[in-house]
């Protein structure tokens, strides 16, 4: 094959083809090709293995100590069979519910000045400062919020667990709202602001809603990271073995307190969540304790992934309503 | 380019029309009327993006209730000029301007003119279709919300009275409460018109409106802009001589001086811009010699 290539006389040749050699170095090219894909492959399949690995053994260990009132009961006194993980998550949810309310719409207020205004010196120092936030380790962040809400406050509170998975949570929403906004075209803005639109209902009423399924697609990560937490709330939500929203509620109610001041005894409760329930049980020297603690990573994980799901199902359907599906 | 000559024809051009381009003078004719009732008119306008001057002192007038088409190669400010007659350059950073457009006489540059109320009575339609991520119904009541109308039944009078008058209702009547990106290009450009219009307009300004659809959509977009001058004033940018030709009735061509800049070469009813052009430049364009 080489040979018939060179038997054709230069001439006819052009620049190009006399330097191209068919066929030089084919089986190593394509051997190299292979093992690539090999290589690629199977590292694919490894890292796939090992998270089926996780969630199989979590769901087979955790499943043995699933049960009705593992999900409905708080924990009965240490040593005793039975009792449940209600408080953590009631916590975790609770928790949750905080972090967001406190994360996102800042979040997303910061996210449009830094679309906006990228090339400002503020612009420029959301951007920055958001990437360093997201690389400060948690435990510091929780550090943080125990000097700046408990030790003011005197006491541990959810309030303070939901400041700090805020703060931990801020870095993800600014930025992914940020991107996501950029990737509205101009021509629906300009759209909107030629109908003599100012630009903040703009903002509202059109980009808002055209970028809302990928910065919803962010507060579920935000989220995910938030309630999956240990350390930071180890300074500030601390852990409550009693707590149970239906008692608090029932308790205040029946005193005639307003609701919002009992909604207020909630949060200024101490609370659990499910990481640090796992984190807890495990150091006990009581076996269904630690049995109990695989089945709390199980609520653990089903809780992320059920939250997951939902958000990702509704922006499904959402988008597929605005492109007339 | 003798741009003096230009200034002059431009300047002169309201008064009598023809005299300075060497034509018979007919007072009573349909141009000269049309010439004599401007809806807005440019003056001296130049326009800078941070030092660099983009437009070199425009002067032309858009007569009400005709249809204006601006013409020229690429990047001659055809559109730099049309954002400016609703104040859309206001959003590039480092924009500012020198001379005047007015608006049934009044400067829409002056200090104090609310930029809203500019753009309620100019509305633009883009060159491509930017329906809202939002329904057929609520893309048309966008603007009268805007403006505090929230009663339904107003709404849906304004709606049916838009989409009547953008050639669009009977096609989308049964499925207004269908979001409007799941119309067809051309429908979606229809929607983008209704849209414009319900706010009641004076002027509507159009960006290559049919440059991304199909020949058939272009010819409704056509006829609709031909039914429409009944009611509004009409500007319409366009590559597409022929397309400038058919649905005008007055025409500006725009080039490039020596300093970059866009100007007027020539302005004046579409039929002897295209037939019987004063410039050869203008000539050179329209016969398809150059850009």
């Amino acid at each position: 094959m080489i040979d018939t290539m060179s038997t054709v006389p230069v001439a006819n040749q052009s620049k190009i083809t006399q330097y191209i050699q068919p066929h030089k170095g084919y089986i190593l090219r394509k051997s190299l090709n292979v093992s690539m894909l090999v290589l690629t492959g199977l590292m694919s399949l490894i890292a796939l293995v090992l998270l089926f690995w996780i969630i199989g053994y979590v769901i087979l260990r955790g499943s043995q100590s699933i049960n009705l009132a593992f999900l409905t009961q708080t924990p009965r006194p240490m040593g005793m069979e039975g009792g449940g993980v209600l408080h953590a998550i009631e916590g975790t949810i609770i928790l949750s519910l905080l972090a967001s309310l406190f994360a996102i719409p800042p979040g997303i207020l910061a996210a449009f000045y830094a679309a906006y205004h990228p090339n400002t010196l503020l612009g420029i120092s959301v951007r920055l400062g958001t990437d360093v936030l997201a690389g400060v380790p948690s435990v510091v962040i929780g550090i943080f919020g125990y000097a700046l809400v408990v030790q003011r406050a005197g006491h541990y509170s959810a309030l303070a667990g939901g400041i700090v998975l805020a703060i931990i949570m801020l870095p993800t929403i600014i930025r992914t709202t940020e991107e996501m906004i950029k990737l509205v075209p101009n021509l629906l803005r300009e759209g909107s602001l030629a109908l003599g639109s100012p630009e903040w209902r703009t903002a509202i009423k059109v980009t808002l809603p055209a970028a809302l399924n990928g910065i919803i697609t962010g507060f579920m990560l935000g989220i995910a990271r938030a309630a999956g937490e240990t350390a930071p709330l180890l300074f500030t939500a601390l852990g409550n073995d009693r707590f149970e929203i239906g008692r608090l509620l029932r308790l205040g109610l029946k005193s005639n307190q307003p609701l919002l001041t009992v909604l207020n005894n909630i949060i200024q409760q101490p609370v659990d969540s499910l990481p640090l329930t796992l984190y807890k049980y495990t150091q006990q020297p009581f076996p269904e304790r630690v049995n109990q603690s695989w089945g709390v990573a199980l609520v653990l994980i089903v809780l992320v992934l059920v939250t997951n799901l939902v958000t990702r199902l509704w922006v499904q359907y959402r988008s597929a309503k605005i492109q007339g599906l | 380019m003798n741009l003096t000559l230009v200034q002059t024809v431009n300047m002169n051009i309201r008064k009598n029309p023809f005299t300075t381009l060497g034509m018979t003078v007919v007072d009573e004719s349909p141009v000269t009327l049309a010439l004599q009732q401007s809806k807005m008119e440019v003056s001296n306008f130049t326009v800078y993006y941070n030092k660099f001057r983009a437009l070199a002192d425009i002067s032309v007038m858009m007569p009400a209730n005709k249809i204006t088409a601006i013409i020229g190669p690429s990047g001659c400010g055809k559109s730099t000029l049309l954002r400016s007659l609703n104040r859309m350059n206001d959003l590039v950073p480092k924009f500012h301007i020198e001379g005047k457009i007015n608006l049934d006489g009044q400067n829409i540059y002056a200090p104090g003119v609310d930029v809203v109320d500019v753009r309620r009575r100019v509305g633009m339609v883009f060159q491509r279709p930017n329906p809202f991520p939002m329904s057929i119904f609520d893309n048309v009541a966008y603007g009268p919300r805007l403006y505090g109308i929230y009663n339904r039944n107003v709404l849906s009078e304004i709606v049916e009275r838009s989409l009547k008058q953008a050639a669009l209702w009977d096609e989308v009547i049964d499925k207004l409460n269908q979001s409007g990106m799941a119309l067809s290009g051309g429908q979606q450009q229809r929607l983008c018109i209704a849209r414009a219009l319900a706010v009641e307009p004076e002027v509507i300004l159009m960006d290559e409106p049919a440059s991304a659809l199909d020949p058939i959509s272009t010819l409704k977009i056509e006829e609709l802009m031909q039914s429409l001058k009944e009611i509004i004033t009409i500007v319409i940018v366009t590559h597409n001589m022929q397309q400038a030709a058919r649905v005008s009735d007055f025409t500006a061509f725009m080039m490039i001086n020596e300093q970059r800049a866009g100007t007027i070469v020539e302005f004046g009813p579409t039929t002897q811009i295209f037939i019987n052009p004063a410039h050869k430049q203008t000539e050179d364009y329209v016969t398809g010699r150059f850009g």
